[in-house]
């Protein structure tokens, strides 16, 4: 690490309507520096990430590239700078060669021929100092996650860049390519490139990185050196001491067990969960996105086969049935992405809130309008949605009244189990409180509600209990009386792991000396 | 004031101005384009490829595509024919051999549709290969069992159905009516409830919408699209029959190309590819401008090799008007 600044920003602030993603925030990485960037889900990773590589334009706040002031916000202009970015997302072409996507628009040419054999021989030689060995002619798909990763590098590398920004690259990748990963990462610190890497495992920061900033809600709260901090300061700055968030929650006994899961397993994003739900109250599901939280979701709801394990409903056990089995059988998802998987956004609110129960309301196959609009009208009061009528598209609803649409088609089925995946997600304040009032009432009149949330303050204020899921398994199960966002966030990002590792080798070492 | 015309104009179908300028144009250039006679007989003559539109529409609203239409359309007329006229030797009235001949028909229809719908909603295959491997097979079925000709039929019961009532009917006014336009009628009716009255029908548009969300509402989309693909065959073979009983005939080639008109109508009828928009009330024009000028070009007398090209050039510049349309639409809201 010498001390020449490749990113200096200052003061960087980024506003979308309803959200200060980024709040006067200030960022360096030095050449030859491993530079972590840490936070919850929502913290402004991703945000101050899309503004160093000229995805967004911050409306506060300058920013030099190896002290080059940034005057134009546009990716092209960031690469030209020297800045690469490798999103979890390869930006690959699955069926082109190792080479042509290292190349792609930069085709190195003869006679206005793509000249191969200089594009192959470069690429191998690039794929070289990255130590992989792979032939330049095979196809991205036939490559490993993480031999794809390595070719994002190589691309990276062929434009001269000097800063790489990688987003959560271990998140995919096994333990040994995990590591070979690292000692890439440190070849490259090597030779004087810096490297911003985005993560949330506690874990890789013992192994990776010279420097970490924390960030929390949109704002800045501390730059430390590596070898400096401890995990425990670490999750502290993470989650801070912000004010708890008012829930307004009845508590009651719990009632009879309405759902268990029995060591469910879906490949690799569900490893053997058993959990159960019982009626009357709220199961928080908490873990980081990418947990397996949605996937287990999707897996009791049916619309996502499992290799092995079981869902007991009221008292059933039922395997692989199909989501429209599972609605008749009383459950109901309302899922996290509204647009592409809650709603038909086309369709009027009143085809919106019966789609699910046509055949419950018109047993004798014939859907009356005047019907359909009256039981609709009763759950828009019901449920205060705003809409000037039943017949309004729901695409011209806002963000909550849209969630409350979805409410509605489920309250319309007479479920009794109600599965919601980040339920509040982009609302605003009052329907948020709303909608947390609906969740009250449903289990006070017996329902069961499983409630999966990245917001902390959420899951606390609202759950009698909460599983924190990690890589695919449920890691803790901890009752309302003692939530507290610190043991929330250890579980879910690892760090009783980390501690423990710590205390392993301090006994070995104990032992040796003694 | 202007500004309620402007409404006015936008809330017209596109369609019905291509369909009103085409006839001013036509009539323009040959009075003899605006009689009743010739209304009527533009009637009896999209008949047929209404009720065909009616299915491609369905299907099309789910987000598929089925060119296997054309080939139902021809193989149940075959087979509708072939039913009937062995019957008819083996000494059956022409009453019952009508009867046995048309479930024939509906049947094979039925067959067809079962077998796309399976690959499309079971086999997960894209609904354009699948239907693509029913057009070949259907379309070769065909041939071999008509021997590649064309199978004419005398009977008279059977020829009513596609016939101008006065044919066999003394009354008023009857040479202005004909039965292919009630059963086309009919058929609008019936797949009208189905569409906007029952659950099945509900299911097409939310598929159409937004089928990962459907699913995610607890819809059996797997059956449901397999039913679609199934209505459509079926709508094809009642098209078939119709057109056997018209020509009195079962031609083994006739559907050729058929269902392009089809899938044509439904989209300048508004139908859109994507979202589930669109609906079976815009089919209706659809068809008409199709229909309009066919057979205007001909009163006009242009050379029938000609036609293809104009009835091509007429139906782009129809579509490309439905999308300017609608975008003008969308931007009043």
């Amino acid at each position: 690490m010498d001390d020449r600044i490749l990113i200096d920003a200052r003061g960087i602030t980024k506003t979308f309507p309803g959200v200060r993603a980024l709040d006067n925030v200030d960022f360096e990485l030095r050449a030859g520096e491993t530079h972590i960037l840490l936070g919850e889900n929502g913290a402004g990773k991703s945000t101050l990430m899309k503004v160093l590589s000229g995805a967004y334009a911050p409306d506060e706040g300058d920013v030099r590239i190896d002290g080059q002031p940034v005057e134009t916000f546009d990716p092209r202009v960031a690469q030209r700078m020297g800045v690469s970015i490798i999103y979890q997302e390869f930006n690959l072409i699955p069926y082109m060669d190792v080479a042509q996507n290292i190349f792609l628009g930069r085709f190195p040419k003869k006679y206005g021929l793509i000249d191969h054999k200089k594009m192959h021989a470069d690429a191998a030689a690039l794929l070289h100092n990255l130590n992989m060995h792979v032939d330049t002619h095979t196809l991205i798909a036939d490559l490993s996650t993480a031999q794809q990763q390595m070719v994002e590098v190589a691309k990276a590398l062929s434009i001269k860049s000097k800063i790489l920004i990688m987003d959560e690259p271990t998140s995919s990748l096994s333990e040994r390519e995990t590591e070979q990963l690292f000692a890439t990462i440190h070849q490259l610190n090597a030779q004087g490139i810096g490297i911003v890497y985005i993560s949330h495992r506690l874990q890789e920061l013992q192994e990776v990185g010279h420097r970490v900033t924390v960030l929390r809600d949109g704002q800045f709260i501390g730059r430390k050196a590596n070898r400096e901090v401890t995990v425990d300061e670490l999750v502290g700055m993470m989650v801070g001491h912000s004010v708890h968030d008012m829930f307004e929650r009845d508590f009651q006994p719990q009632g009879a067990e309405c759902l268990r899961v029995e060591n469910l397993s879906n490949g690799k994003r569900l490893r053997g969960v058993s959990m159960c739900l019982h009626r009357g109250e709220i199961v928080g599901l908490a873990g980081l996105v990418g947990s397996g939280r949605t996937d287990l979701a999707r897996a009791i709801f049916g619309v996502d086969a499992y290799d092995s394990g079981q869902v007991v409903l009221f008292g059933e056990a039922v395997r692989n049935l199909d989501a429209s089995d599972m609605v008749a059988r009383g459950i109901s998802l309302l899922p996290e992405d509204r647009k592409n998987h809650g709603l038909a956004m086309i369709l009027p609110v009143a085809e919106n809130i019966v789609v699910s129960s046509l055949d419950r309301l018109f047993p004798r196959g014939y859907v009356s309008r005047d019907r359909e609009s009256a039981v609709a009208l009763q759950y828009v009061e019901q449920l205060r949605i705003a809409t000037p009528s039943t017949s309004r598209l729901a695409q011209y609803l806002s963000g909550g009244n849209q969630q409350k649409v979805v409410l509605a088609k489920w309250l319309c089925t007479k479920a009794k189990i109600f599965i919601f995946d980040e339920p509040t997600r982009g609302i605003d304040v009052g329907a948020k409180a709303e909608i947390h009032a609906f969740m009250n009432q449903l289990v006070k009149e017996g329902a069961a509600v499983l409630m999966i949330s990245s917001e902390l303050p959420e899951v606390i204020g609202m759950s009698d209990r909460i599983y924190v899921m990690r890589e695919g398994r449920i890691v803790a199960e901890i009752p309302h009386a003692e939530a507290t966002q610190e043991r929330i966030i250890e579980y879910a990002m690892g760090a009783d792991e980390v501690r423990q590792n710590r205390i392993q080798a301090e006994t070995t070492r104990g032992k040796g000396e003694s | 004031m202007r500004t309620n015309g402007a409404a006015l104009l936008l809330r017209v179908p596109s369609a019905a101005w291509v369909i009103l300028l085409m006839m001013t144009v036509f009539t323009a250039i040959n009075s003899r384009y605006l009689t009743l006679d010739n209304l009527v007989n533009i009637v009896l003559q999209n008949a047929v490829l209404l009720i065909l539109s009616l299915g491609a529409t369905l299907v099309i609203l789910s987000e598929g595509i089925d060119l296997s239409l054309g080939s139902v359309l021809t193989l149940s007329g075959v087979t509708c024919v072939l039913a009937m006229k062995s019957l008819m030797a083996s000494g059956a009235s022409n009453g019952l051999a009508m009867a046995a001949g048309v479930l024939v028909g509906l049947l094979t229809g039925t067959l067809m549709g079962l077998v796309t719908g399976a690959l499309v909603s079971l086999g997960n295959m894209p609904s354009f290969i699948a239907s693509l491997g029913m057009m070949g097979v259907g379309g070769a079925l065909a041939l071999v069992l008509a021997d590649s000709t064309a199978i004419y039929i005398d009977n008279p019961v059977f020829s009513f159905i596609g016939e101008r009532l006065d044919k066999s009917i003394d009354g008023p006014l009857l040479q202005y009516l004909s039965m292919p336009a009630f059963i086309a009628a009919a058929v609008f009716g019936v797949v009208w409830v189905i569409l906007y009255h029952t659950p099945f029908g509900r299911y097409i548009i939310a598929i159409g919408g937004n089928e990962s969300g459907a699913r995610l509402s607890g819809i059996n989309t797997v059956s449901a699209k397999w039913m679609i693909y199934v209505a459509a065959a079926v709508l094809a073979s009642i098209s078939g029959i119709t057109l056997a009983a018209r020509l009195e005939a079962a031609d083994s080639i006739v559907g050729v190309g058929w269902e392009f008109d089809a899938i044509a109508a439904s989209i300048l009828g508004g139908t859109s590819f994507a979202k589930g928009k669109g609906g079976i009330g815009g089919t209706v024009l659809g068809v008409l401008v199709i229909g309009v000028t066919r057979n205007g070009l001909n009163v006009i007398g242009v050379p029938s090799l000609w036609q293809p090209a104009l009835t091509g050039t007429i139906i782009i510049l129809a579509i490309v008007f439905e999308i300017i349309h609608s975008r003008w639409k969308e931007g009043r809201r």
